[in-house]
């Protein structure tokens, strides 16, 4: 589409792909990248319009300026940083668990059909009953503890997570297995060699999924069950009245999610189930 | 030898066969419709050691039935089916399969790939790496060692396929349709390979196709089946040694388009009956 200055010379033919010429579109080529940013410079416009306009009490919305002020001063006095990094701790250990425990949980029930059967009117009673409405017997059995919070967390996740490591057991095409056990291979090896390495696209899906879940079910835990934490810290500012923190922590539960997802997770498929050409991005 | 079929006893006798087929009839019931199918019926076959027998037949004529129950993955309602004069109960790395579809592992190399039975098998690294890369060189895989599948063509992949059945070094191999998918110009280079390869290697072949032309090609003898239920309808030996072979050869020689005609008569004759049948 470009490079035809010197068009007509037969003998000069070209040795590579065709030189890209610098216009005004290739130089503003590197905003079209930063594009998932629009909605949020669009959004935050919004808000700060509307309190403009508006300019409504200071208990019910409060102005960009004064959430970021907020959640500077926030940083400065150390206590957002401990507050994420409780968060997170909590998240990681949860995750822990209940990957731990429905993924194994979910092959099982994949390559069982008895099991499946049998299991999966309970499975989908329970999936049913979110992990909220459990929070009034977990405060009774375990108290205003760390252990109601992690079991929170892992009941939340265990579904997704069991459910798609299920279904990716189940999605494995019978000829691989097939394949596989004329090469002599045992069920166990061809579990330890299909089933799971096959089923990883949906793994991932359902940790994904699980992840996002439990991040959500670890804020409620932290509403009721407090000491510390991002729900915590949402959840006291309501006392005060402070909307600007409440404003501020909801923001930093999003960005923490995207840093979450772009950081961990995506790094993870990509080196797996893109690489093997599962799953195209 | 242990007969668990509680069948015949076992036709070990003069000259053993290297897979006996005898009075096999196979009865499923087919999962869309609930209705009991009737598969094969009374089909009796003898397949030599070294020697490739080609099956053509109308679809649904049971030709992939009695490749599953040779493989081992299913069995028989009725009859026996011997490898070398014991039963079958279970597939194993005696009988390699290559199959239509792609049935290498994705998350797999090509070289993972082509040394997963003898991972199975628990054969020495060494030993592993030595025999991985002869195959890869006589399949023409040189090069493609750490690719995954996706980054390769049909056609490659089912060299792939083909260099890990042949990676365990079974005595048979059997084939469903393997060059189905593959594009008419590489079908004509893997026909033609596979024939040196059987022969170089001595394998003994049960090879399942659609074309009248590459059974006939490949074949020391082509197994005409009859529609559902599918019965041996003829057995038509393939003139001259398949050694000669290749395409241009094929295409030249009046004894083997004889071949290709009377093969080519047997199934149409098929087809026309299935249509008024229907």
């Amino acid at each position: 589409m470009s490079a035809s200055e010197t068009a007509g010379s037969l003998a000069e033919r070209p040795t590579g792909p065709p030189k890209e010429v610098t216009t005004w579109k290739t130089r503003i080529r590197w905003i079209y990248k930063l594009k998932g940013l629009t909605p949020f410079v669009a959004a935050l416009l919004i808000w700060w319009l509307t309190w403009e306009i508006w300019q409504p009490h200071e208990r019910i919305l409060v102005s960009p300026a004064e959430v970021w002020s907020a959640l500077v001063a926030l940083v400065r006095e150390g206590i957002l940083s401990a507050y994420i990094e409780q968060s997170l701790k909590r998240l990681a250990f949860g995750v822990m668990v209940g990957v731990g425990v429905g993924v194994p949980l979910g092959w099982l029930i994949g390559l069982n059909r008895s099991l499946a059967d049998a299991s999966e009117p309970v499975l989908r009673f329970f999936n049913s009953v979110s992990g909220i409405a459990w929070l009034p017997l977990l405060i009774l059995w375990f108290g205003f503890t760390e252990r109601t919070i992690t079991a929170i967390i892992v009941y939340t996740m265990l579904f997704p997570v069991l459910f798609n490591a299920m279904i990716g057991v189940r999605t494995v095409p019978d000829r691989l297995s097939q394949a596989t056990r004329t090469l002599g291979a045992g069920r166990l090896r061809v579990v330890r060699d299909v089933y799971m390495p096959g089923s990883f696209p949906s793994v991932m899906t359902g940790v994904r999924l699980g992840i996002g879940f439990g991040w959500r079910a670890l804020i409620a835990g932290e509403f009721v069950v407090g000491g510390g934490g991002l729900g915590f810290l949402i959840f006291n500012a309501r006392t005060q009245g402070l909307i600007s923190e409440i404003i501020g922590g909801m923001l930093v539960l999003g960005l923490l999610w995207l840093a979450l997802d772009r950081l961990i997770l995506q790094p993870i498929e990509q080196y797996t189930t893109v690489r093997w050409g599962l799953v195209r991005l | 030898m242990t007969d668990s079929n509680g069948g015949r006893a076992g036709a070990a006798s003069a000259a053993p066969a290297t897979i006996t087929v005898d009075d096999l009839s196979h009865w499923f019931v087919s999962e869309q419709s609930g209705q009991t199918v009737h598969a094969l019926d009374q089909v009796d076959l003898a397949i030599q050691p070294g020697e490739f027998v080609t099956v053509v037949g109308p679809s649904g004529c049971g030709k992939s039935t009695l490749l599953n129950i040779l493989a081992g993955f299913i069995k028989p309602s009725y009859g026996t089916a011997l490898v070398n004069g014991r039963p079958i109960t279970k597939p194993g790395p005696d009988r390699g399969v290559v199959f239509q579809e792609l049935a290498i592992l994705p998350w797999r190399t090509v070289y993972r790939n082509i040394s997963h039975g003898l991972e199975i098998q628990k054969v020495p690294k060494t030993e592993r790496d030595e025999r991985v890369a002869g195959l890869t060189q006589l399949v023409g895989l040189e090069g493609f060692e750490n690719h995954y599948p996706h980054q390769l063509s049909g056609g490659m992949k089912q060299r792939v396929a083909v260099a890990r059945t042949w990676a365990s070094d079974p005595d048979i191999i059997l084939m469903d349709e393997p060059f189905a998918a593959v594009d008419a110009m590489t079908r004509l280079t893997l026909q033609e390979e596979l024939n040196r390869l059987t022969l170089a290697t001595k394998k003994t072949v049960f090879f399942i196709t659609h074309s009248v032309e590459e059974a006939v090609f490949l074949g020391d003898r082509v197994v005409a089946m009859s529609a559902r239920p599918g019965r041996i309808k003829a057995e038509v030996p393939v003139p001259g040694d398949r050694r000669d072979r290749t395409w241009e050869v094929m295409s030249n020689n009046q004894d083997l388009q004889g071949c290709v005609e009377e093969v080519l008569g047997l199934v149409r004759d098929e087809a026309g009956e299935q249509e008024i049948a229907h």
